[in-house]
């Protein structure tokens, strides 16, 4: 297109960046996660109970679970694997994080770009995979197994997406889209058609209804958490909040323009979280066939039109 | 019998608590626990059906902190909420162990208090603290939904200032709950989770722990051994 075509991005590829500068930056980015991916916990709580007219939670509730499940006194540990399993899942959504950029923080978003952040999305389910994989039982494995598929059937529309939103910038700099859309217009306007099937694929990336199958904890008793004690739970639930962070801001970066104060960033994250989680009370369950055929057929259908659209 | 919230706890913990701030970092955990339970219920008689109107918007127990959970591992409440006939006190006994302390039991309804109606049956274990370290007994056929906030505000308070230890007796009297379910299931009874090697593990043990009901378990006792991997063809 010819309205990106005067758009650089070697400025922000060649950046050149000293370790004092990241290395804050480094510690603060996962602490702001966490803190935000708690609060959007709560929210997922509070709507759900909202929608149920129930009360809710009080305002601290998911931190007395991380500090309860922390504070067992007794863990079974099925092996090394399975604990080094959990440290692989919550690290590869911190090492995601850094890879996002942030009003007045890039972290090392501009060395990364969005391939490196798609490849570092993949760890955190290989990781639980592992970790599932030494505990042995078999709900546990039919989970895991469901939610590797699931992660296929997401990823692909995900990966076009991705590829399409760099297609049309020309770039595959976060930090340089961001910068672009907040000069410019947000990729939303410019690229609706691969925005819906963002949307699409997120919904699948948080693992919430209708693409919960692997969950299921009528079912398969949670499905890979089934084995999961104490502070493996806990690593679990940060795993958590973290995963809601990563989804929301990504999305927020590609489409919305990212943020160029924390006032508009949060509100755009929270807005984006939000969606997911009153379309996830309204539906029952997929199966995991079904979900692959789903994501297959009309996010990948959406994504390649607005592709050939961008083109 | 052992007495409610009256348990002696004997066991030292191992290490000394050299930080000055320890105190104040074990209120923040016990009053964590007490605003975070994980509820397993495992809904033996009657009782459960009191238990949707305390969950979901009429009662709603989320705001105190309270939600269902569906293994054992993630637990930390065990309701049982009804009589246990013997072949079900297996199954509750089962669970109770695979649970990860602290861990706390709510009984629920009469029958889990003293057989209740079934106090002249033959299959129904009566008094569920012969058997397992109860913490808070909810009586009432059946209690109605406010009762069981009650008795879980109960457990909340209890938890809070330190007193919901009874996790610990079933380490430290082993041989006595033993004895009890022996009595029961035959000299031949075992469990997958090794309670007397946790009780060493965890320094919870006490010289209760050990007796003439354990030796027996020493003699009947098969070591586990993993579940082979097979594939029919």
């Amino acid at each position: 297109m010819n309205s990106t075509s005067e758009f650089v991005t070697s400025e922000f590829v060649t950046g050149n960046v000293s370790l004092a500068d990241v290395l804050p930056q480094m510690i603060l980015m996962p602490l702001i996660a966490f803190v935000s991916g708690l609060l959007m916990i709560l929210m997922y709580r509070k709507i759900a109970a909202r929608l149920q007219r129930r009360v809710g939670p009080p305002f601290f509730q998911p931190v007395y679970d991380i500090v309860k499940l922390y504070g067992k006194k007794t863990q079974i540990s099925h092996g090394l694997i399975h604990d080094i399993g959990i440290v692989v899942a919550v690290g590869g959504y911190v090492a995601a994080v850094i890879l996002l950029p942030i009003p007045g923080m890039d972290g090392i978003a501009d060395k990364g770009g969005i391939i490196t952040l798609s490849y570092v999305l993949m760890v955190p389910s290989l990781g639980l995979a592992l970790g599932v994989g030494q505990c042995a039982n078999p709900n546990g494995s039919i989970g895991i197994s469901r939610a590797l598929t699931a992660m296929l059937a997401y990823d692909i529309p995900f990966i076009i997406v991705v590829f399409g939103v760099a297609t049309h910038y020309q770039s595959t700099s976060l930090v340089g889209m961001i910068n672009y859309q907040q000069t410019h217009q947000w990729g939303i306007f410019e690229m609706p058609l691969l925005a819906a099937a963002g949307l699409f694929t997120l919904q699948g990336m948080m693992g919430k209804h209708p693409f919960e199958i692997y969950v299921a904890p009528a079912e398969i008793a949670t499905g890979p958490m089934v084995e999961m004690s104490g502070k493996y739970m806990g690593g679990l639930f940060v795993m958590q909040s973290f995963q809601f962070y990563v989804a929301s801001v990504l999305y927020a970066s590609l489409f919305l323009g990212g943020g160029s104060n924390w006032f508009e960033f949060l509100l755009k994250i929270f807005f984006v979280v939000e969606i997911p989680i009153f379309i996830s009370f309204l539906f029952p369950r997929y199966r995991t066939e079904d979900m692959v055929r789903i994501m297959w057929k009309w996010p990948v259908m959406i994504a390649l039109i607005g592709i050939a659209f961008v083109m | 019998m052992s007495k409610l919230g009256n348990i002696p706890v004997n066991a030292q913990d191992g290490k000394k608590r050299t930080n000055p701030l320890a105190g104040v970092f074990d209120e923040l955990v016990q009053f964590c626990q007490s605003r975070s339970m994980f509820m397993l219920h495992y809904c033996t008689g009657c009782g459960a059906i009191e238990l949707p109107p305390a969950m979901t918007s009429r009662f709603d127990m989320e705001r105190l902190g309270i939600q269902p959970m569906v293994t054992p591992r993630q637990a930390d409440i065990l309701l049982v909420t009804g009589y246990v006939s013997v072949k079900t006190l297996k199954r509750v006994i089962l669970t109770y162990e695979q649970m990860q302390s602290p861990k706390y039991v709510i009984g629920i309804c009469s029958c889990t208090v003293n057989g209740g109606m079934y106090w002249q049956s033959y299959a129904t274990a009566k008094v569920l603290n012969e058997y397992l370290p109860v913490d808070v007994y909810i009586a009432g056929c059946m209690p109605r939904p406010e009762a069981v906030i009650e008795g879980m505000r109960r457990l909340m308070r209890n938890i809070e200032d330190g007193k919901g230890n009874a996790w610990k007796d079933y380490f430290q009297r082993y041989d006595y709950y033993l004895g009890n379910q022996q009595h029961l299931f035959g000299n031949d009874w075992q469990t997958p989770t090794d309670i007397i090697g946790e009780a060493r593990h965890y320094g919870l043990e006490s010289e209760e722990t050990y007796g003439e009901h354990t030796k027996i378990l020493e003699q009947h006792q098969q070591p586990l051994e993993p579940y082979k991997m097979r594939i029919k063809l």
